[in-house]
Order: structure tokens, then C-alpha cells, then sequence
């Protein structure tokens, strides 16, 4: 039995929340009730360690005075997101989200034409005949037919019947394969995790294994 | 100017971004990065207003006693001790995950990593027991699901190969048994002839199916992950990426403006 007292900490955390099996019932509560509050301080924490100290503070400090002028500009819309609290000063926070939401519709409609428009694209423009390799020649019309007919089921502009229907028919039957296979890769990720639980419990905490 | 303002803002910091993408040349990543480094600050603040409303909520549970609020208090004091025990960690350590830091060795180790991994593993039973009740093979579409991810999951496994031929025999048999029951209620022996032929056809790739599987276990996982399932993934991936944009360009462009009220 290990008697280092965190251990057990851990050990009635997992059996808290596997308890949740049963039924709900106090012990579940009181760990899902520390799990969001310690994860709220954690996650604070974490953004102040890694984003806001480096970025507002170090900079400020380390930072020449052009530097440290232009950063007023991110201090002071932090501090119009806070008038949030005021209800006279409210409209001010207006401010600081606009530019949260340019930013994050600026880096999204950049992010996913350079993350995934371009290279998915790119990725699927692939040969329909490849000479002395029957194999990869017929990988490649799996995919082609398997991007082109998904599309087409998600295309919404025209009814989904005669020849078009037939080929967005095939599509949802590629979207069924990718489900069952996400799935299988989840259900795989979750049952490690699990596993990792019941090894910890077994080996840390009562040392049978 | 209550609208017009933000609506300006919002229009700038889309824009600087999206020529930052197509202009790689001085000021534009220059100006990006700053932006970015804005972003990342005002983003932090926008936490304070999380934990206001989380903690705000459980306050007032507590205050008035209401249904549960041991829990709330629990939650609270957890909140407080977890961030009191943070920064007495940084101050004394210079940083929050230093190799000495006791948040790190205790906190993290032995109250984050077991709570949040117990709370995702707890997801796998909750995940086969809805397959249990939604996987059934009633349609060709269903049938595919159920049984890639089921090739899926015997591939991942240790042993997976071994007891590959068994699960699929049992579920061949379940299947011919099934085909065989609609073939025998069929109206004609025309009409029950399809059902017949698959039984048939079943049975005869049975033994190379599951000599392939058994002996190319890790081929034919990589071949269903990056040729099988890839078109529907990259369907689906370009769906949601010209979706985002679209959306992106609504918001910059002032068309959508649910964020101001």
C-alpha cells in the first residue's frame, strides 16, 4: 500500500468520478465540483504564466518606450472588456470584443485557407493513373470519389435525385466509413485513458501489479 | 457611434490579418504579430468575466441555501485554494511549472491529471453504450460504420488479429442467420434470391477477409485511416473550412453583428 498521502488524493478523485457508474451520488458531486473550480484557478493561472505575463508584463518591463506606447492600446481594451461590470460604462467593453472578434474572423478565415482550403485541396488533386502501380492508381480514385461525392451531399443547391443523388448516396456511405472510423479511434483514446486509471489504482495506489 | 465604432474595429483587425496572409512583406508581419500578441492579453481578461459568472452563479446558490449548494461551496473553496496554492508556488519558484514547484508535483500530478483523465475515461462507457443502443446493422450505411469501427478498434489492440476471426464469425453468422430468415419469408423465390446470394457471398470472403485482417493487421489499419475514410474527411474538412470563412467575412465585413448586442 503506498502511504504517500497524495496518492490516496488521486486514488479518491478516480474512484470518486468512476463511482458516477453506479449512480450519481455525493462523492462524484464533490469531485466534479473540485474539478471545475481547481481547473477554473488552473486555467487562470496557466493564461497569466503563459500569455499575459510574458506579453503584457515582461514586455512592459524588458520593452523600449515605443514598446511599451504601443501597449497601452492592448491594456487599455483589456481594461474597456472589464467596464462590463459597470452598467453605465457597459457599451465600452463593446470595444475590446470587436476587436477579440476581428482578430479571431481575421486568423479563422486565414487559418483555415492556409490550414485546411489549400492543403486539402492540394492533397486531393492526385493522379488518376499511375503506371505499374494498379494499387496506389486505385487508392487515388477512393479518395478523389470519396472528397468529391461527401461534397456533393453536403451540396444543398440542387435536389439530391436522379444521377446526383446516386453520387451523394455514395458520398454519405464514405462519411459513414469516416464516422466508424473516428469512432473507433475514439472509443480507443478513452478506454487508454481508462486503462491508465485502473493502472494507477492497481499499481500506485495498491501495488497488486 | 455605439455600433459604428466596434463595427470599425472589428473591420481593421479581420483585415490587417487576412493581408498579413497574402502580403508577407514588412509592415504587414509586423503588424500581425503585434495584433496577435494584443489578442492574446485582451483574451486573458476575457477569463476574468468566466470566472465572474462561475463564481458569481455559485455564490448565489450558496447565499440562499438553494438545492446543492454544499457543492458550490466546494467548488468555491476549491477555486481559491488552487489559486492561493499557484501563486505562493510562482512567487517562491519563479514560475508556475518549475521542476520544484509544488503546484506542479502535487496539484498537477495528483489532483488535475487523475480528475480530468478519470473524467474523459468515463466518456468510453458512456460512448459504448450508446453504440450498443444506435450500432445496430440495419441499413448498408449503418453496417459500414459498425464495421469499420470495429476494424478499427480490433487493430488498435494487442492480440486484436487473434480474435479478429471469432468476432467476425460471429458476426457473419448473425448476418447470413438474418439473410436467411428474410429469404426464407420472401413472397417468391425470385424475390428472395438477392438475399440468398449475399448469404452466399458472405460466406465466401469470410476466410480471405479475415486472412487479410489476421496477417496485414497494420496495413489495413493505415489503409482505412489514409485512403478509405481520407475522401469523407477532407469532404467534410473543406465543408467546415468554407463555412469558417464565410462566416469570417460576414463578421469583418459587418453583416453579422449578433456580437454587439
Amino acid at each position: 500500500m503506498a502511504t504517500t498521502i497524495w496518492v490516496w488524493v488521486a486514488a479518491f478523485f478516480t474512484l470518486a468520478i468512476l463511482s458516477f457508474l453506479y449512480k450519481d451520488n455525493p462523492f462524484y458531486r464533490i469531485a466534479e465540483s473540485v474539478y471545475v473550480g481547481s481547473s477554473a484557478a488552473y486555467m487562470l493561472l496557466f493564461l497569466w504564466s503563459f500569455d499575459v505575463k510574458p506579453k503584457m508584463i515582461d514586455a512592459w518591463v524588458k520593452g523600449s518606450t515605443t514598446d511599451r506606447l504601443i501597449l497601452i492600446i492592448p491594456i487599455t481594451l483589456s481594461i474597456f472588456m472589464l467596464m462590463r461590470f459597470i452598467p453605465k460604462l457597459r457599451w465600452i467593453s463593446r470595444w475590446a470584443i470587436a476587436f477579440t472578434v476581428g482578430m479571431g474572423a481575421g486568423l479563422g478565415v486565414a487559418g483555415l485557407l492556409q490550414g485546411f482550403v489549400v492543403p486539402q485541396i492540394k492533397g486531393t488533386i492526385v493522379p488518376l493513373w499511375i503506371a505499374n502501380n494498379f494499387k496506389q492508381t486505385i487508392n487515388n480514385w477512393i479518395i478523389v470519389l470519396g472528397t468529391l461525392t461527401t461534397i456533393s451531399y453536403f451540396f444543398f443547391s440542387r435536389k439530391h435525385t436522379g444521377v446526383f443523388g446516386k453520387f451523394s448516396r455514395t458520398g454519405v456511405m464514405f462519411i459513414m466509413i469516416a464516422f466508424g472510423a473516428t469512432f473507433g479511434f475514439t472509443i480507443m483514446a478513452r478506454v487508454s485513458l481508462l486503462i491508465g486509471r485502473l493502472y494507477f489504482l492497481l499499481h500506485d495506489w495498491l501495488g497488486l501489479i | 457611434m455605439k455600433r459604428e465604432i466596434p463595427m470599425i474595429i472589428t473591420f481593421v483587425s479581420g483585415m490587417a490579418i487576412i493581408i498579413a496572409l497574402f502580403v508577407p512583406h514588412p509592415p504587414f508581419g509586423r503588424v500581425e504579430e503585434t495584433f496577435n500578441n494584443w489578442y492574446i492579453i485582451i483574451s486573458g481578461f476575457t477569463m476574468i468575466l468566466g470566472l465572474n459568472s462561475l463564481l458569481g452563479h455559485n455564490l448565489d446558490k450558496v447565499k440562499r441555501k438553494a438545492e446543492g449548494w454544499p457543492y458550490s461551496l466546494t467548488l468555491i473553496l476549491s477555486f481559491f485554494i488552487t489559486l492561493i496554492w499557484g501563486i505562493v508556488s510562482t512567487i517562491r519558484t519563479g514560475h508556475i511549472f518549475a521542476s520544484t514547484s509544488t503546484f506542479r508535483n502535487y496539484y498537477y500530478t495528483y489532483v488535475f491529471v487523475p480528475l480530468q483523465s478519470t473524467m474523459f475515461a468515463l466518456l468510453a462507457f458512456f460512448i459504448a453504450s450508446a453504440a450498443y443502443r444506435a450500432f445496430r446493422a440495419r441499413t448498408v450505411n449503418a453496417t459500414l460504420l459498425l464495421v469499420t469501427a470495429s476494424i478499427i478498434m480490433l487493430t488498435q489492440v494487442p492480440k486484436g488479429e487473434t480474435v479478429m476471426a471469432p468476432v467476425l464469425g460471429v458476426a457473419a453468422l448473425l448476418a447470413v442467420w438474418k439473410l436467411m430468415s428474410e429469404f426464407e419469408s420472401a413472397a417468391s423465390w425470385t424475390a428472395g434470391l438477392p438475399y440468398l446470394l449475399l448469404s452466399i457471398a458472405i460466406v465466401a470472403v469470410y476466410l480471405p477477409i479475415v486472412e487479410v485482417l489476421r496477417t496485414q493487421t497494420t496495413a489495413v489499419n493505415d489503409w482505412i485511416m489514409n485512403v478509405l475514410q481520407m475522401g469523407a474527411k477532407r469532404g467534410i474538412w473543406l465543408g467546415i473550412a468554407l463555412g469558417g470563412i464565410a462566416m469570417g467575412l460576414r463578421i469583418i465585413f459587418g453583416i453579422e453583428k449578433s456580437y454587439l448586442t
